[in-house]
């Protein structure tokens, strides 16, 4: 065999990529196969405690609304044997007042007072230098990676005791397990193309986040498939262009902002401010990615809520408590009260080596 | 609907008709064209045919050998009845029966003759007999007496017919039109045509040039594509079943991707044999195929359909370049996926089914007490290749003599996995795929693909498989010279498939054969 398959395989799609990412000697490009909030969650971080679970929050809930501990445990007693189970998930996401009338918390999260939850307070955390103050930078974590100090990741603070959100790389987090098992079934592809001179060595690179037409295609078994073909949108709001450099089989790029198009019935679109990547092949051909920023934080809050109830009491947990956390620890872009209305972030994607093509190019068929 | 006019049935009529001599079960294909060029594509046959038998090599032989149970009598008339059902309903019967009763609650003798007689002269391949024909018009008859619906009799006597051996076994006489009939199944895989039982009818089968004019123009007809289809789907016993993979070892395979593999393969014969007019030899060594994206995932060529999510992929021509490892059918998923166990890839399955498809040598099965845990235990530490653990298994003196013969050609394939999928190593080990077929050396599958193409076995294979297949036999000795000089002729004049079915088509072992 002259050449290897997969030499094949990256010329053929380079080709075919030629008019769709800027022009590099060599491109591979990866579909996303996971995607989760990047959290580093181990025995010290929340000194405190974890945030206490969900069927216990309401409990306290109920006794903040005023209910009597024999009140409390009748209506429970109710529910338990399935004579009631209305009253107290009625009162719970009714729990909101506002003009002296009981409103949901979930839109409203602010008719409700802040149950302070507790935020972590641990070493590490991933994540990017994105204020530039290095180890000077208050409240900056260590990444746990790359051992860089001064990492500024508030939401990881803000999410990192509610149990949901409790994770590592490999572990991964309840609440992001099953956002990315209703995403990748309802919204299209992410594609991840890097291009240079020549990939197999250091040097600079453009890196391309963009999305796909078609969903992410799956095996038998539900998992994403590899080297499966995709065509790029063409809409441009979806499109974002790092450019970087690779070191050491390293890369790391940066751009203004990055912005994706998300399933609304699920994430709010997908944006950052000041972003950067850092990717890593690894042995079997897939990519790791970090991918950080100043992330709206109404964003991530409006995701969240926008599933409600059922969100919080299967996968999030106390909303009200998140919608606080959240607001105290953004760290950047104040609006005009002087509030800032953005936290850093950073998120953990995995990719698999794939094909894109541009709508209508050749080895499309039609 | 597309049934036979009154001019026609008068000179079929005319003709003899005589007992048959030896019959052919039809396949599940068969039974859906006719049914399908009959009635309609719409007709839904509501049921599933039992499973072909194959003997030597081919369904098309065991067909002539199966009977049919009572299991499968049940399946047929319950697929007979739905058929009749659909034909008769309020929505299709002005269009497919043809005529109105004179009253929806009560026998018409007439109306129900002419639609049976047209019908039956299609499904039986040949016109009814007169006793035949008064006793299906009896049994509508009685049946509309008996449930007072014209339509719901009519369909009683429609089932019968499609029930009966008449149409459910092929007749082999040498009648006109069973001559008629083993041209446009041998050609088509379908019942004959109207111009067809016409000519029959006029005895223009019996005539060299009659029918060298039929077959001409079946062979320029597009419906010669299912025919074609047809031989090689019985010859790599493509039967629609499905593949079993270990979901875990081979994620990417799928009920789905089989079933593709299976159509890309018969794509490929189709457009090299018939769209190119090509060399037969050259189906081995082809880098051109179609592909659907699912497959392409396993091939790891960028293939995407320009369709909405969820939309039935569409299928892409596709050329492999020059130098990669995917050459010829034999390199493609139906034949390497479909010739391995579930867990692994099989150079012993993958070599016997070419020595046995593809050059028509005989390989022994395998003795009753043979161990398999070598050959099956992949993770054996001290045998880490296929072609290790053979050897070791080769070691038994009783395997040696099959695995000698096999084995070296399956190795060859061993850069594909178990689901077709290209790799270098196995369990970290680099395999070797270095071996030889009569004396030709080769280094991989792109040199198994050029030795075979080259073998003068490859082409002699397939003329004696397509002889047999128009049979439903194989040929026998008085007939070798017969299948010689099909040879010749084939080699003459460039290995075009076409020609050869032409020529078995017009030969008179076909159309004199039993």
């Amino acid at each position: 065999m002259a050449l290897s398959h997969r030499c094949v395989r990256w010329i053929v799609a380079a080709v075919l990529l030629a008019a769709a990412t800027p022009a590099r000697a060599e491109s591979r490009t990866y579909v996303r196969s996971w995607f989760s909030q990047a959290m580093a969650s181990d025995d010290s971080d929340c000194p405190g405690g974890v945030n206490p679970p969900w069927a216990d929050q309401r409990l306290k809930i109920l006794a903040d609304l005023g209910y009597t501990p024999q009140q409390v445990e009748t209506m429970l007693s109710a529910e338990v044997s399935g004579r009631d189970r209305a009253t107290i998930n009625q009162i719970v996401r009714m729990r909101g007042r506002k003009d002296g009338q009981p409103v949901n918390p979930y839109s409203f999260p602010d008719s409700v007072t802040d149950p302070k939850l507790r935020a972590a307070s641990g070493r590490y955390a991933y994540g990017f230098n994105l204020d530039g103050k290095g180890a000077a930078s208050p409240n900056g974590f260590e990444d746990p990676e790359t051992h860089e100090k001064g990492v500024n990741n508030e939401l990881a603070r803000a999410l990192g005791c509610m149990r949901e959100f409790r994770g590592t790389l490999a572990t991964y987090p309840l609440y992001w397990d099953w956002t990315w098992g209703q995403l990748k079934g309802t919204e299209p592809a992410w594609l991840i193309t890097v291009s240079g001179d020549d990939l197999a060595r250091d040097g600079p690179v453009t890196v391309t986040i963009e999305r796909a037409l078609e969903h992410l295609r799956a095996n038998t078994d539900g998992s994403a498939r590899r080297d499966a073909t995709y065509r790029i949108d063409p809409d441009p709001r979806s499109r974002n262009v790092f450019e970087g450099v690779q070191k050491s089989g390293v890369i790391t790029a940066a751009a203004p902002a990055m912005r994706m198009l998300q399933d609304p019935l699920v994430a709010m679109e997908f944006r950052l401010s000041r972003a950067r990547v850092r990717l890593k092949t690894m042995d079997d051909g897939t990519l790791d990615i970090m991918v950080g920023g100043y992330q709206p934080w109404g964003d991530i809050y409006y995701s969240f809520a926008a599933g409600g109830a059922g969100n919080e009491s299967c996968s999030t947990g106390d909303m009200a408590g998140i919608y606080y956390l959240l607001r105290k620890l953004a760290d950047a872009e104040p609006d005009a009260t002087g509030r800032n209305a953005a936290i850093s972030a950073t998120y953990y994607m995995q990719a698999l080596p794939a094909f894109s093509v541009a709508p209508g190019r050749p080895g499309v068929a039609r | 609907m597309k049934l036979v006019s009154a001019f026609v049935l008068g000179v079929m009529i005319a003709a003899p008709v005589q007992a048959a001599e030896a019959v052919r079960r039809l396949s599940a294909d068969q039974y859906r064209n006719i049914i399908h060029d009959v009635f309609g594509a719409s007709i839904e046959l509501g049921g599933k045919l039992a499973p072909d038998l194959r003997l030597e090599g081919l369904s098309a032989i065991g067909a002539a050998r199966v009977s049919i149970t009572a299991q499968d009598m049940e399946q047929y008339d319950a697929m007979a009845r739905s058929i009749a059902a659909q034909v008769v309903n309020e929505k299709n019967r002005r269009q497919m029966v043809g005529c109105a009763p004179a009253s929806p609650s009560a026998p018409d003798d007439a109306c129900t003759g002419a639609f049976l007689t047209k019908a039956g002269a299609l499904l039986f391949r040949r016109p009814l007999t007169a006793a035949e024909k008064d006793a299906h018009v009896a049994a509508a008859r009685a049946a509309t007496v008996a449930t007072g619906d014209f339509h719901r009799g009519l369909s009683f006597a429609l089932a019968a017919m499609l029930s009966s051996p008449q149409f459910l076994f092929r007749e082999t006489a040498a009648t006109p039109y069973a001559k008629a009939a083993r041209l446009s199944f041998f050609l088509w895989d379908a019942g004959p045509d109207l111009v067809l039982l016409e000519a029959a009818g006029r005895g223009e089968l019996d005539t060299p040039k009659g029918l060298a004019r039929q077959v001409d123009r079946m062979m320029a007809s597009p419906r010669i594509e299912a025919g074609v289809r047809a031989f090689f789907s019985d010859n790599f016993a493509f039967d629609g079943a499905a593949v079993p993979k270990e979901t875990s070892l081979f994620p990417k395979f799928s009920t789905r991707v089989a079933a593709d593999a299976e159509e890309q393969t018969l794509k490929t014969v189709v457009d090299l044999l018939l769209t190119q007019k090509g060399d037969y030899r050259d189906l081995f060594t082809t880098r051109k195929t179609f592909l659907t994206p699912d497959l392409a995932a396993i091939y790891r060529v960028p293939v995407a359909s320009d369709v909405p999510n969820g939309a039935p992929e569409t299928w892409t021509a596709f050329e492999f370049p020059e130098g990669d490892q995917r050459m010829g059918i034999l390199t493609q998923v139906a034949f390497t996926a479909f010739h391995s166990p579930p867990g692994r890839g099989s150079p012993t399955l993958r070599g016997k089914a070419l020595r046995e498809m593809v050059l028509c040598q005989k390989v022994p099965a395998p003795p009753a007490d043979v161990k398999f845990n070598l050959v099956n235990d992949t993770s054996n530490p001290l045998y880490k290749t296929a072609r290790k653990r053979l050897a070791a298994h080769r070691e038994n003196p009783v395997c040696a003599g099959c695995h000698k013969i096999v084995d070296p050609l399956g190795l060859a394939l061993e850069n594909f996995d178990g689901a077709g999928e290209y790799r270098t190593q196995e369990n970290g080990e680099t395999i070797d795929t270095t071996g030889e077929l009569d004396g030709v050396a080769f280094h991989d599958a792109a040199g198994l693909a050029k030795a075979v193409r080259d073998n003068p076995a490859t082409p002699a294979c397939v003329v004696n498989r397509l002889a047999s297949y128009a049979l439903g036999r194989v040929p026998t000795a008085s007939e070798g010279e017969w299948v010689r000089v099909l040879g010749k002729d084939f080699a003459a004049h460039g290995y075009r498939f076409p020609d050869l079915m032409r020529a078995i088509a017009v030969s008179d072992k076909l159309n004199g054969a039993n």
